[in-house]
């Protein structure tokens, strides 16, 4: 996995004007959400700066003036440690589905040795640690371990299968059709 | 005219589509309207190539399988009959298969991971959505999936478990209840009254003394 950040271009995934779109999003939606948020700090080196940043590239400033107000919208996850009970607003929910895709976009080169079969198993074995050992120590600092779904993150037989599909969610979700094809899985009905 | 050929780049897929502007439709230069063919490369794979109905085929098929697996469903797309089908495969990859519209030509099978799939659906997304191929393709809308549709990733075992465990358990307690003796029922005592006379006691007429 190679630490490097790409070069500070970014625009809207679609290379269109951002309209502004009412999402709503259930419970397992934000939790979804939050985690694909984690995930990206997972894959990237100083990954909040990063978000924050690319929030600003977009032009969502208003919406999330500084790292704190950022992170009072990612509490909005009840799988939080600190969670908050106030609700997202349509409009901040798409600006955070466009950051995934936006540092998703950016993430693509890593995303794709991730689960590219004809590297070396080796080689992706340690990567994938690295990336497990990240993202299990966000989860740790973060998220509320009471939480049966959160203890299931942590557990070495379901989390390496978690992991990837968060990793195939992020790849998917990059490009030019992502932000829409996100927005619908994440609106996805409860099962 | 020129033709026009424009080129989408992944680490591990490459597509180029050739056409020309369509002028009855107002198209500028360098616009294609009309697409007279496309190729699409993988790397280690040999060169696919086709006509407008293909490609359509190609994004009818490819893009709704991402859709669904970004939603954890991995199910099969196009059926036997469609110049183009993805399934996932038993390996944990996914299976490409196109079929040429030509006679005796057998059908060509590609088998992609998840990272060549990734790099098929940037280049379909990125050539579908350039303002530089103005072509009406298909809506390809992004829509939640249904609730039962959702159901399919759970595997049928998994998802019976609960109801074969809970009527398990029903029928080994009713099984156990039947064969618990039932208690005997005890008639209350009746204790027997002596029935009195209608006339109490008390009431009884006094013997009335007689005046002398």
């Amino acid at each position: 996995m190679t630490d490097a950040i790409a070069p500070p271009v970014l625009s809207a995934a679609s290379g269109e004007a951002i309209a502004v779109v009412n999402t709503a999003l259930d419970r397992r939606g934000l939790e979804r959400l939050d985690l694909l948020l984690l995930t990206v700090e997972a894959l990237a080196i100083n990954g909040g700066e990063v978000m924050l940043w690319a929030t600003q590239q977009l032009g969502y400033e208003s919406l999330f003036p500084n790292r704190v107000e950022l992170w009072k919208r990612r509490c909005t996850n009840p799988l939080r440690r600190s969670t908050r009970r106030t609700a997202l607003t349509g409009e901040e929910i798409e600006a955070l589905i466009r950051v995934i895709c936006a540092m998703a976009d950016r993430l693509y080169p890593m995303l794709h040795q991730l689960l590219w079969s004809r590297e070396p198993s080796a080689l992706q074995d340690q990567r994938w640690a690295k990336f497990d050992q990240r993202l299990r120590d966000l989860i740790g600092e973060r998220m509320n371990l009471r939480r049966g779904s959160v203890q299931r993150l942590l557990e070495t037989e379901s989390s390496s299968s978690v992991q990837r599909q968060m990793v195939i969610t992020l790849a998917l979700a990059a490009g030019a059709g992502g932000v829409d094809r996100l927005r619908a899985s994440l609106q996805d009905p409860t099962p | 005219m020129f033709n026009l050929s424009y080129r989408y780049d992944q680490t591990a897929a490459r597509l180029m589509v050739e056409g020309l502007p369509d002028i009855s439709a107002g198209h500028g230069q360098g616009v294609i309207g009309i697409l007279s063919s496309w190729k699409l490369q993988f790397v280690g794979s040999p060169e696919l190539e086709g006509k407008r109905e293909h490609l359509e085929a190609m994004l009818a098929t490819v893009l709704p399988y991402a859709r669904y697996l970004l939603s954890g469903v991995a199910r099969p797309f196009g059926d036997a009959d469609s110049p183009v089908s993805l399934a996932p495969a038993d390996n944990g990859g996914h299976q490409l298969e196109l079929r040429s519209s030509k006679p005796g030509v057998s059908p060509l099978t590609i088998a992609l991971d998840d990272a060549e799939l990734a790099d098929l659906v940037r280049c379909l997304d990125a050539m579908r959505l350039d303002s530089r191929v103005q072509i009406a393709w298909a809506d390809q809308r992004d829509r939640p999936l249904a609730r039962r549709e959702l159901a399919e990733r759970v595997p049928l075992m998994k998802r019976l478990a609960p109801s074969v465990m809970g009527g398990s358990a029903l029928l080994v307690v009713a099984l156990l209840s039947a064969l618990v003796p039932l208690p005997e029922s005890k008639q209350p005592k009746q204790e027997v009254v002596p029935t009195e006379s209608a006339e109490s006691p008390g009431n009884a007429a006094q013997p009335v003394p007689k005046a002398e």
